[in-house]
């Protein structure tokens, strides 16, 4: 497959200059990387700027309600297993109104990979706070001052966790393929955290801002440790990328054949309606 | 004697739910009919009050109201609240040890004072002392011949507990047997109570039949989030979807627990879920997006009193409007509303056909009194079910799919991830038939009427309304769900009095079907619509749907909202309050009823 393939049959609604074309562009690529069939792979989305992202792809998608990409994906995934299923969106779909369900996608650990692309702001709305806005960031919503602090996404994924998780930003889409491409090959529930600056309604987190805060990640840093991973993403020296975390770990999926193999220990392999009928007559 | 009542009471934590239980399926098995009604609190333990009534029949019973003849007490609360409500000549059960002399007593009636307690401590289990019970009305009714039974029961239930578990139980029961033939003195004529058995039944609750029902239909996820009285649908197919390779799935919450049935049904497999009134309406935008993404799903909602919390374990019907209009936008659905536990199954089956069929969300109306409650089925004819699967277009390469292809029965085939050329994107936006998001004026117009032409091509697959009752009479009730068994009840009585009614049950409540109310109203001087709601939810549907409804008809409402089931007695006190003011052709004019 070429990145090419994977051109939906939609062009791309986001304004010029969008940090989403790149994430889209990194992800195709990663996708031909890895051979993936457009019949056995969806994509889930929910509602916002960058969970339009389906439609601008060949693949199945489900394109769902704001908050819910998670849970949707989820189901998804359990119901068939053998589809590559990747949930994408943005930072008020994921951490604001369907914040719960990222909580627990990283407890049960899906095969499936979530690309969250952080544009500090809600954009589809035309420039309201969103949960990782910055202090200083004013809106209509709030003419006079900022009220809340930002949470910090990769700082969550790692404690709710999530076996993969990663950070780049829409400035380096080499760096994007190569943390998307880890991702989806990795076994488990992958985040990946992309800043990805609105060049509409959000001044404060700009390009150029992004590009003065963004540094790697030591060579060194143990992916495997994840009380260090967790000293990088609260770090206020800067916005560190790359792979903070990786872990193995059974998934859901794996656990959940653990349970069907003990259910049919006890009632055999060919079980009918007429044998769970029996309980009562 | 053609049936007995059986009530077994006390507080929460007395084993009140499990002996009731054993004792069903118990007498099921033995080859009687059995219904039975089952209230409890929320709490597991506490001051709350468990009650759980059985009717025992030699024909099958509609409800487990009547007359006690047996009446247990494990506490000493339940024997005032129950006493006045046992048959003259009849039984009552209580401990001695930790009442000390009855306050109130008839004198038409057998009191017997066992010391429960001190025979269970005898055997060092304290807590079997609901099993010690049991064992003195199985030797008060030993012609039903239930000892062996119970005891094939007791290990049955308790077959993954430890095994002292089993034989606590089975010793308490024995116990109670042995202290009845040695000490009791009898003074009751229950030793003569005899019940024609007709064979081996199959018992299950309301919430069970569900479970069942979807597994049958081909249901292989489920996914939920515990809530009272609904729970019991999503740990029965807990124990059961794994071992056909089913999924079921708990959730965060209940916006979860949509979202994931309708990933699952994206991907192809039939899925549900299932909940009562405040996960219903976390559910209801999730609701929106299967209708407008067209999805299969099913949703039953075992509806208890709203609003809020409201009453946890205690029934109403008053989620018919949050089914039907719950949702925002104009969203076409289906809702269902079985009548009793074997038409849980049969309605739950029609869900999914329905659902898969024309891709749309279908909703069961079950509630509190339906959903735990144990009754009688006849046997499931399996092999002569009819289910539906959904259709999948034919693609070969360089096809062009249109998802959402515009047809006469507006239903579109559809692919699911996996299908090879099947690739789609779908949305809960409005979209063209190719799956484009549009804001298109004539595009939302033509779209919307395309997944509502899917419910005219539905109309004519619908159950048909069951009546019931004498055809040419002139007073009519029309209603829905779980009050099918007092209402027919009730016309039984009317009919012994000279009093003709007849009942019209539509178990599709949307679309309405209007064809079959009109029809049943032209020849009725008074209809009553009954239903446990405030609001008159169901009736205010019928004015308003079905515009001209036969103006020689006057539509009236008998409504309870108190968390309690309706009862035979108080319909049929109703119906003939009604007869009379028929007669008299006087106007009515109480607090209940509303003139049209």
């Amino acid at each position: 497959m070429e990145a090419n393939d994977y051109k939906g049959k939609v062009k791309p609604s986001w304004c010029p200059g969008c940090g989403n074309h790149a994430v889209l562009m990194a992800l195709k690529k990663a996708m031909a990387q890895l051979d993936y069939k457009t019949h056995e792979t969806a994509i889930v989305s929910g509602i916002g700027c960058s969970s339009r992202f389906p439609f601008f792809m060949s693949t199945y998608g489900f394109h769902s309600i704001h908050g819910r990409a998670l849970p949707v994906a989820i189901g998804l995934k359990q119901a068939k297993p053998e589809i590559n299923v990747i949930a994408v969106g943005g930072d008020g779909d994921g951490l604001s109104i369907g914040g719960n369900h990222f909580i627990h996608a990283g407890r049960k650990n899906p095969n499936i990979t979530y690309i969250m692309m952080d544009n500090e702001i809600y954009a589809l709305t035309k420039g309201q706070c969103s949960p990782t806005s910055r202090i200083g960031t004013t809106t209509k919503c709030n003419p006079y001052a900022w009220t809340a602090d930002r949470i910090n996404p990769v700082l969550m994924a790692l404690s709710f966790n999530a076996s993969y998780v990663a950070r780049g930003h829409s400035g380096d889409v080499k760096q994007l393929e190569k943390l998307i491409l880890g991702g989806l090959k990795h076994k488990g529930f992958a985040f990946i955290h992309i800043v990805s600056p609105c060049v509409q309604y959000n001044k404060v987190s700009s390009f150029e801002k992004i590009k003065e805060l963004v540094r790697n990640l030591p060579d060194n840093h143990d992916v495997t440790d994840r009380v260090n991973a967790m000293k990088y993403a609260f770090s206020p020296d800067g916005l560190y990328t790359g792979v903070f975390y990786k872990t193995e770990r059974p998934t859901y999926e794996e656990r959940y054949k653990e349970v069907i193999s003990k259910a049919k220990q006890i009632a055999g392999n060919n079980v009918t309606i007429k044998d769970i009928m029996k309980q009562f007559q | 004697m053609k049936d007995l009542i059986i009530k077994i009471t006390g507080t929460s934590g007395q084993g009140i739910i499990s002996s009731g239980d054993i004792l069903s399926y118990a007498t099921a098995r033995k080859g009687y009919y059995v219904t039975t009604y089952r209230a409890f609190p929320s709490e597991i333990r506490g001051d709350g009050k468990c009650y759980y009534t059985l009717r025992i029949s030699e024909h099958k019973a509609l409800t487990a109201t009547g007359k006690t003849d047996i009446l247990i007490c494990l506490d000493e609360d339940t024997i005032y609240e129950g006493l006045y409500d046992i048959k003259p000549n009849g039984v009552l059960i209580y401990d001695k040890d930790t009442v000390n002399e009855l306050k109130e007593n008839r004198d038409d009636i057998t009191a017997y004072a066992i010391p429960l307690k001190s025979i269970a401590a005898e055997l060092n289990s304290e807590r079997s002392r609901n099993m010690v019970a049991l064992g003195i009305a199985v030797e008060i009714l030993k012609n039903l011949h239930l000892e062996e039974q119970i005891l094939k029961d007791i290990e049955l239930r308790y077959k993954l507990k430890p095994k002292e578990v089993i034989e606590s139980n089975k010793n308490a029961l024995n116990a109670g047997i042995k202290y009845a033939q040695e000490n009791i003195e009898r003074k009751d004529n229950y030793d003569k109570a005899q019940i024609q058995s007709t064979g081996a039944k199959l018992i299950m609750s309301g919430n069970e039949a569900i479970g069942l029902a979807a597994i049958a239909a081909g249901c292989r996820f489920f996914s939920g989030y515990p809530i009272t009285p609904a729970t019991e649908i999503m740990e029965w197919l807990a124990k059961e979807l794994p071992k056909f390779g089913g999924k079921m799935i708990q959730c965060e919450d209940e916006i979860a627990a949509i979202n994931y049935a309708l990933g699952a049904s994206y991907a192809g497999v039939k899925s549900m879920t299932a909940t009562s009134g405040p996960g219903f309406s976390l559910m209801q935008e999730a609701i929106g997006l299967a209708s407008m993404a067209e999805l299969p799903v099913v949703i039953a909602d075992v509806q208890r009193c709203g609003p809020s919390t409201g009453v946890p374990t205690k029934t109403e019907q008053s989620d018919l409007f949050a089914a039907m209009y719950g949702t925002h936008g104009d969203c076409p659905k289906i809702v269902l509303a079985p009548m009793n536990v074997a038409d849980c199954f049969y309605q739950t089956i029609n869900a999914f056909n329905f659902a898969e069929q024309y891709q749309v969300p279908v909703i069961i109306l079950s509630d509190a009194s339906l959903g735990p409650r144990r009754e009688c089925v006849d046997i499931i004819d399996f092999d002569n079910l009819k289910i539906i699967n959904r259709e999948k277009p034919q693609l070969k390469e360089g096809d062009v799919y249109n998802r959402y292809e515009d047809t006469p029965t507006g239903i579109s085939p559809i692919s699911a991830p996996g299908d090879l050329y099947g690739e789609h994107v779908i949305t809960g936006l409005e979209h063209t038939q190719a799956n484009a998001p549009t804001p298109n004026p004539e595009t939302h117009r033509q779209m919307t009427e395309k997944r509502f032409r899917k419910l005219e091509t539905a109309a004519g697959q619908f159950s048909k309304a069951k009546t019931y009752g004498c055809e040419d009479a002139s007073i009519g009730i029309i209603s829905w769900g779980s009050t099918s068994g007092p209402v027919f009840e009730a016309i039984d009585m009317a009919k012994e009095k000279g009093i003709k009614v007849q009942a019209l049950y539509p178990r599709t409540l949307y679309p309405l079907p209007t064809d079959w109310i009109k029809g049943f109203v032209k020849n009725k001087d008074i209809v009553i619509v009954i239903e446990a709601n405030y609001n008159a939810q169901f009736k205010s549907t019928i004015v308003e749907r079905c515009t001209n409804i036969n103006k020689g008809t006057e539509v009236i409402e008998y409504l309870k909202y108190d968390g309690t089931p309706f009862t035979p007695e108080e319909i049929f006190e109703e119906i003939e309050k009604v007869s009379k003011v028929e007669d008299d052709k006087h106007n009515i004019s109480t607090n209940k009823h509303t003139h049209f």
